[in-house]
């Protein structure tokens, strides 16, 4: 079994105390539903037995349950959520370990995977909310409808089992009837929703041009057309959520009347003590509020489970290559020249077919060598190969010193200038980290928080930041993807006389398309001519 | 959680509900309605458990005694309540729909002006990406607020008014109690609020950044396993996501006190008023239906309010989009450039005389300066030149000098900080960018977006002077230009740029037009650039450019 519930069980048995917590909070949850359902149900004993005017004693121990109740239903409640958070923390921290783990083993270079590394943080979310928002009070709501028919059937059977049918009716098929209808139509408003991003899209790349030619009127136009699209297919699912929430009304309404009117026929029959009959009726209507938030449950469960597949898919993906570079935080003892040279080299991804073959050249202390080719050919695969990160399919690859490598997007992380430089290494002292960041021409203060809650650093900034990496950590050959992809041709052509200068005397392999970086070479090498 | 000090809901989005008034008005009618039908509901249910108690054997005080035997018949009572649930089942569908056509309003208005503002603002380098994001799923996240918070918000005042008159008419004692408990829920959670908010906010930080350093890592795997350091990563996230927990758990403890205070006053004060009802039935104070029709409205009155507190976190979800849709718009809006006055009044190039009126220079540039926004030093300063009819001008100058920064000041894309930037209007220039925009169609279909309606001919005669004369006009081009190289997309933009000012433009800007060209395909573009014989100002450093022009203007450096 591989759905979400095992993945949540195989987390929870892997968390401290992670089914003791559950159970204290799906007993919690209970605790607070079942103490609305009491109140209710108790104070309308209560009332009908007032009105046989007994002595007041004989009311004492409803009046007390009845205030517990009012109370316990709060402080229940708090309880439960503070550990029902607690447990789909854990549980969350649980699966980013696992899936960081998981990531970390395979190599994600040159494998296009970015868009998968960002929905992958969204989707481990989606544990958080199928625990808080789904399990917890699906499971107590589930309790308190065994509790309340196992108690009202102890007084009358039959409307013990009316009221639990319309109860499964609005607490279970009006929410699974409307998670399906609208998971059919989310699916449905996708195109609507791909068209909408498709016009954003280009807008969002073309501005200059449009408004330079007076066509952004007619762009805007467009927005408008594919927006009243997307919220035509948004009506049509609203109606069906419509459809379940009048549902759920119905049943409700279908309860108190099972309740009323078997409650009467049992009373008049002398089965049922009349001050039951109020117990009966207004039971259901404290019950079925229980259920009001069930259809969004149910939704949450939808999408939770459709982000939790994707997220097991990777788990569950063998892994390719070695992930981290071996030996890559240890120095090298460089025997003499730095080199690279690769003979006869066949490159490929594991289980995939190759995409080169025949490769020979070497680059030599000084030299820059060019490879080119068309997008797809197999660029950053060669580096991911010249690096270590893959196997090679047939041939080697030979290096005379560390290997660095300069991406085109190398991320920034939210820390200080100084430890996004020490990634290049980790021992780095603060002067040698100052003195990094001057060679690359970036003068910032190394402590300047940068990153996404930092200030932003320009593309060309990113790109120093990256070299500052490769300066610190000493490495003897170079490896550059695409140096001068996404700049513009100004700050493209100092940032490569940077580069060139602080390599000098280093082999070069430069990754590029670009004309005026292949300018800069002494040779080329292009992949997918042969 | 509470994060700013305005409290989480940003006050923008109130003003945006202009939009959903007719919908909201609805959602309150609607409200109204089921509230009337709850009341009438509640009555006719009290009323017949009433009618079959009296009706029953009992015991009255300790003996037990004979019913009036008058058993009611039930059949009207259940059609009465099955119409009753019936018109409640209905206005629920209504209310659904409508909370989706509000948000569905305030959806579309905003995507419009995003995009609107992002074309206000063709300069704006914020990554497309991000755009598509926040216009696509990013504002769906607004559905919490104006779908479920705002209207909530009107029933939280009109229901309890409407089921407390009710109450009253039946009971003055249990009206009082719902009269002074109502009015102290807001009141405690303000207080409870104020009191918590320094303490939340202290922590807000922390949370954000700990939050954040799961997703950091993993955006950045790729980085750490070039350098082999990503599973030595694991560990700080074992400890960060500890640290996490605990530091959300602390934020929580305290935020969910708010709602630990609604939910206790509630449900104690349907408790209070069910005990004190059920006392007075004992001492013959109140009938059974009265005291029955009472503790059926009583949780009505608190539902509303209470729901108020449940959609407060969907409202609040919504604000980080809200918060990035309405910084464009608001950005855009100070942007005073010329396309405003442009876009008003539609003119084809044509229309335009290629030579002022006065005999004066087609462009004047005066002592032109710009500081960018946040910046510390300006990107240019003190530019000064003219440009006549028919005149070929080359800007040069080292990098980040300021020449796109003037050229984008000449097509209204920026205004300057300080100084006077005369040129034609927009119809009247014909631009090449130094990354030219493609959209998706055909290469034909981009070369009109210059002129849209010139021939097929004409199309293919632009495309060979720009250089490119074995480009087939009907290929087709993707998004973002795919299947065109980057020096095919300067060649297309060129041909563009060319039928305009066949169409009548009378000054070319081009940025760079020769990067990535060979010298025989330079060669051909600068010749069919003089040949229009229209002004041209043309950024680059290339010699062979320079050389062809009829000045030089240096900017930046030694000026």
């Amino acid at each position: 079994m591989t759905g979400p519930l095992a993945l949540v069980r195989r987390l929870l048995a892997a968390t401290p105390h992670g089914w003791a917590r559950v159970a204290l909070a799906v007993t919690l949850a209970f605790g607070a539903s079942a103490a609305s359902v009491a109140l209710m149900g108790v104070s309308g004993w209560l009332l009908s037995r007032a009105a046989e005017h007994p002595p007041v004693m004989y009311l004492t121990a409803a009046a007390v349950g009845v205030r517990a109740f009012g109370i316990g239903r709060g402080v229940f409640r708090y309880a439960e959520r503070l550990v029902g958070h607690d447990v789909g923390l854990r549980v969350q921290s649980a699966l980013r370990l696992e899936t960081y783990e998981t990531l970390a083993h395979t190599t994600l270079l040159g494998r296009r995977r970015g868009d998968l590394l960002t929905r992958v943080v969204a989707d481990v979310g989606a544990v958080l909310d199928l625990v808080v928002r789904v399990l917890l009070p699906f499971a107590s709501g589930l309790f308190v409808l065994l509790a309340t028919t196992l108690i009202l059937g102890a007084f009358s059977w039959p409307a013990a089992l009316a009221i639990l049918g319309t109860a499964l009716i609005g607490g279970v098929a009006a929410p699974w009837l409307a998670a399906q209808l609208s998971a059919r139509q989310d699916t449905a408003a996708v195109p609507e929703r791909g068209a909408l991003a498709d016009v954003v899209h280009e807008i969002g790349r073309t501005a200059p041009d449009l408004v330079a030619y007076g066509a952004d009127a007619a762009a805007l136009e467009r927005l408008a057309a594919a927006d009243a699209r997307l919220r035509d297919a948004d009506a049509r699912a609203a109606w069906t959520r419509g459809v379940a929430t009048a549902l759920q009304v119905l049943a409700a309404g279908a309860a108190v009347l099972a309740g009323l009117v078997l409650g009467a026929a049992a009373v008049r029959a002398g089965a049922l003590e009349r001050p039951m009959l109020a117990v009966l009726a207004l039971t259901p209507l404290a019950l079925h509020e229980v259920f009001a938030d069930f259809t969004k449950s149910a939704q949450t469960w939808t999408r939770a489970r459709a982000a939790l597949a994707r997220v097991t898919e990777i788990l569950t993906e063998p892994p390719v290559g070695t992930g981290d570079r071996l030996g890559g935080d240890a120095p090298i003892a460089a025997s003499g020249e730095p080199s690279l040279a690769v003979h006869d080299l066949c490159i490929g991804w594991p289980g995939a077919a190759p995409l080169a073959s025949g490769l020979t050249f070497e680059v030599r202390a000084g030299e820059r060598l060019a490879i080119t080719g068309p997008s797809g050919v197999g660029k950053t695969t060669l580096a991911a190969t010249v690096l270590g990160l893959i196997p090679p399919v047939a041939g080697e690859v030979r290096a005379s010193g560390r290997i660095g490598y300069l991406a085109q997007d190398a991320h920034v992380f939210t820390t200080s200038l100084a430890e996004n430089v020490k990634i290049g290494n980790k021992h780095a002292t603060d002067e040698q980290v100052r003195d990094a960041l001057a060679r690359v021409r970036l003068d910032e203060e190394p402590g300047r928080l940068v990153g996404e809650l930092g200030a932003t650093l320009s593309g060309g900034e990113q790109r120093r930041l990256a070299l500052a990496r490769l300066v610190v950590g000493d490495y003897g050959v170079l490896v550059l993807d695409e140096p001068s992809e996404h700049l513009d041709p100004e700050t493209a052509s100092v940032l490569l006389d940077d580069i060139w200068a602080s390599a000098s005397g280093r082999p070069l392999l430069v990754i590029t398309h670009d004309p005026e970086v292949i300018a800069r070479c002494d040779r080329v090498v292009a992949l997918g001519a042969t | 959680m509470a994060e700013g000090r305005r409290g989480p809901i940003d006050p923008r989005l109130i003003g945006r509900a202009v939009a959903t008034r007719r919908y909201l008005t609805g959602g309150v009618v609607i409200g109204i309605a089921t509230a009337l039908l709850t009341v009438a509901q509640a009555w006719v249910l009290a009323r017949a458990i009433t009618a079959v108690f009296d009706a029953a054997p009992g015991f009255e005080y300790l003996t037990l005694m004979p019913g009036t035997g008058r058993w009611p018949d039930l059949g009207p009572v259940v059609a009465l309540l099955g119409a009753i649930f019936a018109g409640k089942a209905l206005l629920a569908w209504a209310n659904t729909l409508l909370a989706q056509r509000a948000a569905a309003s305030v959806k579309s208005q905003l995507r419009r002006d995003v995009v609107a503002a992002r074309l206000a603002r063709p300069l704006d380098d914020t990554p497309t990406a991000g755009l598509v994001t926040l216009v696509t799923v990013g504002l769906d996240a607004l559905d919490g607020f104006y779908s479920k918070y705002l209207p909530q918000l009107l029933l939280a005042v009109t229901v309890p008014v409407i089921v407390g008159v009710a109450i009253l008419t039946a009971d003055l004692t249990s009206a009082i109690i719902v009269a002074l408990t109502v009015p102290l829920i807001p009141v405690f959670m303000a207080l409870v609020g104020w009191a918590t908010e320094a303490h939340t906010q202290r922590r807000w930080a922390t949370q954000q950044r700990l939050a954040r350093h799961f997703a950091d890592l993993v955006a950045g795997l790729p980085t750490l396993q070039v350098f082999g350091r990503a599973r030595a990563q694991a560990i700080g996230l074992r400890k960060s996501e500890d640290a996490h927990r605990r530091q959300t758990m602390d934020t929580l403890r305290i935020s969910f006190l708010s709602a630990l205070v609604l939910e206790l006053l509630a449900t104690l004060s349907v408790a209070v008023v069910a005990v004190t009802v059920g006392f007075r039935v004992v001492h013959h104070d109140l009938d059974l239906a009265t005291a029955l029709f009472v503790l059926i409205l009583a949780p009505e009155v608190y539902l509303p309010v209470r729901q108020v507190g449940v959609h407060y976190h969907d409202a609040a979800e919504g604000t980080a989009a809200a918060a990035e849709a309405f910084d464009l718009i608001d950005a855009a809006s100070g942007v005073a450039d010329r396309a405003r006055e442009d876009a008003a009044p539609p003119r084809t190039p044509a229309d335009l005389p290629r030579t002022p009126p006065d005999g004066g220079p087609l462009v004047r540039v005066a002592d032109v300066a710009h500081t960018y926004p946040g910046a510390s030093a300006p990107a240019v300063t003190g530019v000064s030149f003219e440009v006549g009819p028919g005149e070929f001008i080359a800007l040069t100058g080292p990098s980040g000098g300021g020449k796109t920064t003037v050229l984008n000041a000449l097509i209204g894309f920026l205004a300057p900080t300080s100084g006077v930037v005369s040129a034609p209007p927009r119809p009247a220039i014909a631009y090449v960018g130094q990354t030219p925009g493609m959209i998706a169609g055909t290469i034909a279909d981009n070369v009109r977006l210059g002129a849209p309606s010139v021939t097929d001919a004409a199309v293919a005669r632009a495309l060979a002077r720009a250089g490119a004369p074995d480009m087939d006009a009907a290929r087709g081009v993707g998004d973002d230009g795919e299947g065109l190289s980057a020096g095919e997309r300067r060649r297309v933009a060129t041909a563009r740029a060319l039928v305009r000012i066949d169409a009548g433009a009378g000054l070319l800007l081009l940025d760079e037009p020769t990067a990535g060209l060979d010298a025989d395909a330079e060669a051909v573009l600068l010749r069919s650039l003089r040949a229009t014989g229209v002004a041209a100002i043309v950024v680059s450093h290339r010699p062979a450019v320079l050389a062809e022009a009829d000045r030089v203007v240096t900017i930046g450096g030694a000026a």
